[in-house]
């Protein structure tokens, strides 16, 4: 099963370490900085460094959760 | 005048929470002010404490409260928080408001401060690291803080307000009395003539509006279409002097008294010149470990947090380090891992009012390190250092540190 990952963007407050971590899903707007998800369903390569950028969200506003719409 | 933001006499505060602490005072000896406050956790005081000194304030010592101070504005603001606590104080902008006025100015600041913003500021950063590195390189010696880590910061924002780069010295005094100056007329007089620079660089870009950040702010309308109040306009220009200053050069100041000190780590840097993904793995937990900011906040009403009695205009102070260090939530919390996998640092605050500037601040240091190691691979602490060059207060540091190679 595909895995997806989801932001909250209200508790986004724009530190982009996901970003830093993991440019290939996640980037930041240029308005307000937080977060953009490129690629919510990541490939199974990517899975470490998504659950590594969610860890170190400051805010926890990113979750992983297993396939289809969250 | 009527005082209206003074804390209460402490007959709130239990015995068993008041401990006998100045933050402000270094003991002789230390040489790492920052070590003032693990003092405190290794001595094993209450995670959450009030002292009687500057005014009197809470210190809160676990991350989970710090987080809270900065998360719950309801009942932690921004708002009027000076320790010792001063009144009238101005109300700086956006950090000095609650959300939701908090986010007026936040929505005309942020735009400039995001990752693509920044990305764009790069080559200006690497040239004026290169050159300003390049003029003391030869010597084999130099006083990093005034050599580099004041100037750089204050050429930047030079540059980004749109100012001519003659007027550094000019900047660097403001600075200097603003940050280090304990006399309180100097301080008062201080503060009138950076206003007055303020008031002069703004009318400026409003007449002749350039790409720069002075110009953006002094352009910028409010949601009906309205400029904003002169005042708050100045303030956000005095935010934005005095926030990305001595926090900067402090943090650096950090960083390269560790490199100096520890060749396994120059190496390390080094060894990543062509990963940036990994040299800033390495710089995160450099921001963690070397958090100089003490950050205040002012309790907004009556209240209790954690069975503890709060009295509205109680100050409080999250010391960003300590809860860096927290062993709940870091593993060998005061080793140095240049690799650490999972770092959540609370150096730029969480929450509104994260700091603006981080991703400016982290890229400023990036750039400057790498620059640095590519001139000056390896160096060390002069056995020569000045004599109380320390300093605590809400943002801890060096006033000398002297580097030679």
């Amino acid at each position: 099963m595909s895995m997806r990952v989801v932001a909250n963007l209200n508790v986004c407050q724009g530190h982009a370490r996901c970003e830093d971590l993991c440019p290939e899903v996640f980037s930041t707007d240029a308005v307000e900085g937080k977060v953009v998800i490129e690629q919510p369903e990541f490939p199974p390569e990517l899975e470490e460094k998504v659950r590594l950028a969610v860890r170190n969200c400051p805010e926890g506003a990113l979750r992983i959760t297993k396939g289809g719409k969250a | 005048m009527t005082l209206q933001w003074q804390p209460s006499p402490p007959d709130h505060v239990p015995t068993e929470l008041m401990i006998d602490f100045d933050f402000f005072k270094i003991p002789k000896g230390i040489t790492d002010p920052i070590q003032i406050w693990h003092g405190l956790v290794r001595q094993g005081v209450p995670p959450i404490f009030y002292t009687p000194h500057n005014g009197g304030h809470w210190v809160f010592l676990k991350y989970d409260d710090i987080v809270e101070g900065y998360r719950n504005y309801g009942i932690f603001s921004t708002h009027q928080t000076p320790i010792p606590p001063i009144e009238p104080f101005p109300v700086v902008q956006p950090q000095g408001m609650d959300p939701p006025e908090h986010n007026v100015f936040r929505r005309v600041l942020a735009p400039m401060f995001t990752p693509l913003a920044v990305r764009r500021m790069t080559e200006g950063l690497q040239h004026r690291a290169e050159t300003m590195i390049s003029h003391f390189a030869e010597k084999s010696r130099c006083d990093f803080i005034d050599d580099y880590a004041s100037k750089f910061p204050t050429s930047t924002f030079l540059e980004l307000f749109g100012l001519a780069e003659e007027r550094l010295q000019e900047f660097l005094d403001l600075a200097h009395i603003f940050f280090r100056s304990t006399d309180p007329t100097e301080r008062a007089q201080n503060l009138n003539d950076i206003y007055a620079v303020l008031e002069e660089m703004f009318r400026e870009k409003e007449r002749s509006p350039g790409p720069d950040m002075a110009s953006t702010i002094v352009a910028a309308r409010d949601a009906n279409g309205n400029p904003h109040p002169w005042e708050d306009i100045l303030n956000c220009g005095f935010l934005l002097f005095v926030a990305g200053l001595d926090t900067v050069t402090n943090t650096m100041a950090y960083v390269w008294r560790y490199l100096a000190i520890t060749p396994g780590a120059r190496a390390h840097f080094r060894s990543k010149l062509d990963d940036p993904a990994a040299f800033l793995i390495a710089i995160e937990e450099l921001m963690r470990i070397n958090a100089v900011s003490n950050i205040f906040r002012r309790v907004t009403h009556d209240c209790e947090y954690k069975g503890i009695r709060f009295r509205k205009n109680d100050r409080v102070i999250l010391p960003n380090t300590v809860a860096n260090r927290d062993r709940s939530v870091f593993d060998n919390p005061h080793t140095i891992d240049l690799d650490r996998k999972v770092n959540n640092h609370v150096t730029f605050g969480v929450g509104p009012h994260r700091c603006i500037g981080s991703h400016l601040a982290k890229r400023e240091i990036m750039i400057s390190l790498q620059e640095w190691l590519r001139q000056i691979p390896e160096f060390e602490l002069d056995e020569e250092q000045d004599e109380g060059s320390v300093f605590g207060g809400s943002v801890m540091g060096f006033t000398s540190l002297k580097l030679r190679w």
